[in-house]
């Protein structure tokens, strides 16, 4: 179990390089957009990873609060912060490549300012976290879960509140050979998220776990101080 | 039932401190005219076309800032008397204590809103369409106003403990009650222009709050909790400090 982590490192750092080459060489340049699209099969990957890190920073954040669980807290903190990893990648990506294909940087487009807010919210988080009050684990856990909650409603405010403003399409349909660079990349991120999520929570863990035996060795002067 | 009463003695309770000082009402009232004097100074030169299209977003951007600064007050004035645990420890529901903060919330904001849109019409003629459907424009600014209070009271009440750092409930709270201001805002737009399907979005506003006040109601015994004293948790919500003060005393015997 505990060499998992370093595997999968491992194994991301073999396949980046020839995900690289893949995406330049071997998949063919998409007719409309021109070599501008090859962004997208990292932008794509991060924006996937950053919602699916906040999903599970939203569950974890439930299950610390209704368990008391450090494993849990853990956790929480380590999809916390992969969030807001991936969200810089995506928030990089996603208006380079909108500058380049749609002439604009920012649209206003429903997925941009609910990835957007995404990250504030897990930024949020963090900050709580780290300079929050004496309760402030369990404040960024009810600000996780909120916020988790809050971004399919906000896809679909944005949504509305733009039927007044013209559309733009981002993606219309692709060959399968971008479809499978794609599922390539992504398996290399995803890896590599994965095993830094990993390494951060078993970290975490630790520094909790850490917390309570100074906390125990105080209290009971007799006890061996932790190293 | 019994909940209801015990809300509504909290929340008279509250309001009658109010009564005797107007402290909260009186800085809200005039916080939100300075607000439209500097919108209207800064949004003068807009003409009616672009007013009309930008009015929506002051109104809520208004009532976002006077919320926050409401919400740093209502749990400021427990923390002050020290009364956050007497009331922890009173015989009532913990869901009656948000409800209650909830109400003297919105009460605040709703009478902010009485100055706010009457003043908003007054320096810009385009807001004038408000008063054409008053029974809409109150509808909207009660779910409005309800569902952003129902975010700010759960969070405030979380950082009620914590001194001076009231600027993390604005790093939280204006991310977090974004959508309810979205669709706020959505309905405002539709009110202006007078579109069909402004009671379509008014009632999925207060779906909204509808599942807004149930997961703040879920979550608020455990965040006031955490604030107001431990109750036996694996980890003391303390336990970060704690930890670094004894790791502090015991470096100098090593």
């Amino acid at each position: 179990m505990k060499y998992i982590p370093y595997a999968l490192l491992l194994a991301a750092a073999a396949l980046f390089p020839y995900c690289v080459q893949r995406v330049f060489l071997h998949t063919p340049i998409e007719a409309e957009m021109g070599t501008a699209q090859k962004i997208f099969y990292f932008h794509v990957p991060l924006a996937w990873i950053c919602m699916l890190f906040a999903v599970i920073c939203g569950v974890a954040a439930g299950v610390q609060l209704r368990r008391r669980s450090d494993k849990a807290e853990a956790l929480a903190v380590a999809a916390g912060e992969m969030t807001v990893l991936a969200g810089v990648g995506v928030l990089i990506t996603g208006p380079i490549w909108g500058d380049a294909t749609w002439g604009t940087p920012w649209t206003g487009d429903a997925r941009q300012v609910s990835t957007a807010l995404l990250w504030l919210v897990f930024v949020a988080y963090l900050l709580v976290r780290e300079y929050g009050p004496p309760n402030s684990e369990r404040i960024a856990a009810a600000l996780a879960i909120f916020g988790a909650i809050d971004v399919p409603i906000i896809y679909y405010a944005v949504k509305i509140w733009k039927t007044t403003h013209p559309q733009t399409g981002v993606v219309g349909s692709l060959p399968q050979s971008m479809w499978n660079t794609l599922f390539v990349c992504l398996a290399a991120l995803m890896m590599l998220s994965i095993a830094l999520v990993w390494i951060r929570a078993a970290q975490a863990r630790m520094a909790i776990a850490l917390d309570q035996a100074w906390i125990a060795a105080d209290t009971q002067p007799g006890a061996a101080q932790p190293a | 039932m019994r909940l209801l009463r015990q809300t509504w003695l909290l929340t008279r309770n509250d309001l009658r401190q109010e009564a005797r000082r107007l402290e909260l009402v009186l800085t809200a009232g005039f916080f939100t005219l300075v607000v439209v004097v500097m919108f209207a100074l800064a949004f003068f030169a807009l003409d009616g076309v672009v007013q009309r299209k930008a009015i929506p977003g002051m109104v809520w951007l208004c009532i976002a800032f006077v919320g926050a600064l409401t919400l740093t007050r209502v749990f400021d004035r427990e923390r002050e008397s020290n009364t956050l645990a007497a009331l922890l420890a009173a015989p009532v529901d913990r869901l009656a204590i948000y409800l209650s903060k909830l109400a003297v919330t919105l009460v605040v904001l709703l009478t902010c809103s009485a100055l706010l849109v009457p003043g908003l019409g007054l320096l810009f003629p385009a807001s004038q369409v408000f008063a054409a459907d008053p029974l809409a424009l109150i509808v909207l600014m009660v779910l409005g106003c309800l569902g952003y209070a129902a975010v700010g009271t759960l969070f405030a009440a979380g950082l009620a403990t914590g001194n001076g750092k009231n600027v993390l409930l604005s790093v939280i709270l204006y991310p977090l009650t974004t959508p309810v201001l979205l669709f706020a805002l959505v309905a405002t737009q539709r009110l202006l222009e007078g579109h069909p399907e402004l009671w379509a979005t008014l009632s999925q506003i207060a779906a909204l709050d509808v599942v807004l006040i149930g997961v703040g109601a879920w979550l608020f015994e455990t965040v006031l909790i955490g604030a107001a004293h431990s109750s036996q948790p694996a980890r003391s919500p303390d336990a970060s400090s704690r930890a670094a003060a004894a790791r502090a005393r015991s470096t100098p015997t090593n």
